[in-house]
């Protein structure tokens, strides 16, 4: 699907989530709440239950309209330059980070790329044009320590 | 309130998916600066969301489920840069934020699995860290 159709499809569901429930979209809160969930402690925010659970099967609607799901034990490029054994643990790492500074920014690409920034929140838009810049400045660098393999 | 935000929940991950943005050699190639497709798509998202959100609001008229329309504004706060440091470097590492990981596994990107589990343990982490932070100002403000 082209950029100009699921851009703007996702735009609109940021707006829809406010008219209908008054609520900023973001994922990295709803993570939160299924943790919740599963330890048995208080869920907070019930509707991120919900959203949380509607991603993953919207997500599995789309593989299968695709002809899929395909499974595979790749990861893109990254597979290609690195063993299982090695990937795995980089995978796991990087999922560390990402929970790490999601929860400290209280926001991610959803909270404050998307929706913070359309909301013109400066503090949203202070955090995206941060981790927008380190994933650039990390990318270009792995890209230039790996000699281009990367 | 359940039954929109599952909604909702399901085009989003519809459109991620859809949009190819579980794939991490998309991700990737936009990092790289060699693809200006997700610029596009992120460009085109906001393009979308930011007059339309800023006609409701100004409408004055109440969200159908959630009461009085309040849409979130923060200033700017540390947490903002800190914490998008500590993402920004993830995000480059697994091509992966924690929408498309969530989406990775669907579309049969089993290594996935690995991200999320890394994002809960993080999110678990970061919590832990903050608790202990306020604890320690707790003490030394009563010493």
């Amino acid at each position: 699907m082209p950029w100009f159709i699921a851009g703007p499809a996702i735009g609109l569901l940021v707006v829809l989530l406010y008219a209908l429930v008054n609520r900023r979209l973001g994922v990295s809160g709803a993570y939160r709440q299924v943790r919740f969930l599963v330890l048995g402690q208080p869920i907070t925010e019930t509707w991120r239950v919900w959203f949380f659970g509607g991603l993953i099967a919207g997500s599995l609607l789309a593989a299968i309209l695709r002809g899929g799901p395909v499974f595979t034990l790749g990861y893109g490029n990254l597979a290609a330059v690195l063993p299982l054994a090695l990937l795995a643990p980089t995978l796991l790492t990087a999922g560390v980070l990402i929970g790490f500074g999601s929860r400290w920014a209280e926001g991610c690409t959803s909270g404050h790329g998307l929706t913070g920034v359309a909301s013109r929140s400066r503090g949203s838009l202070v955090s995206a044009m941060t981790f927008w810049l380190t994933a650039l400045a990390v990318t270009l660098s792995l890209h230039a320590l790996t000699g281009g393999v990367l | 309130m359940r039954r929109a935000s599952l909604a909702i929940g399901i085009g989003f991950g519809f459109f991620l998916a859809a949009g190819r943005l579980t794939d991490y050699d998309v991700i990737h190639d936009m990092l790289l600066l060699r693809e200006p497709d997700l610029f596009l798509f992120f460009g085109a998202a906001i393009a979308t969301a930011l007059p339309l959100l800023w006609l409701l609001e100004r409408s004055g008229r109440p969200s159908v489920f959630g009461g009085a329309l309040r849409v979130t504004r923060e200033r700017v706060q540390r947490k903002h840069v800190a914490g998008a440091l500590v993402f920004g470097t993830g995000w480059a590492i697994a091509g992966a934020c924690p929408g498309t990981a969530l989406a990775m596994p669907m579309t049969g990107n089993v290594l996935g699995v690995l991200v999320i589990a890394g994002i809960f343990t993080g999110q678990w982490m970061r919590e832990a860290v903050a608790d202990r932070t306020v604890r320690l100002r707790a003490l030394a403000a009563q010493s």
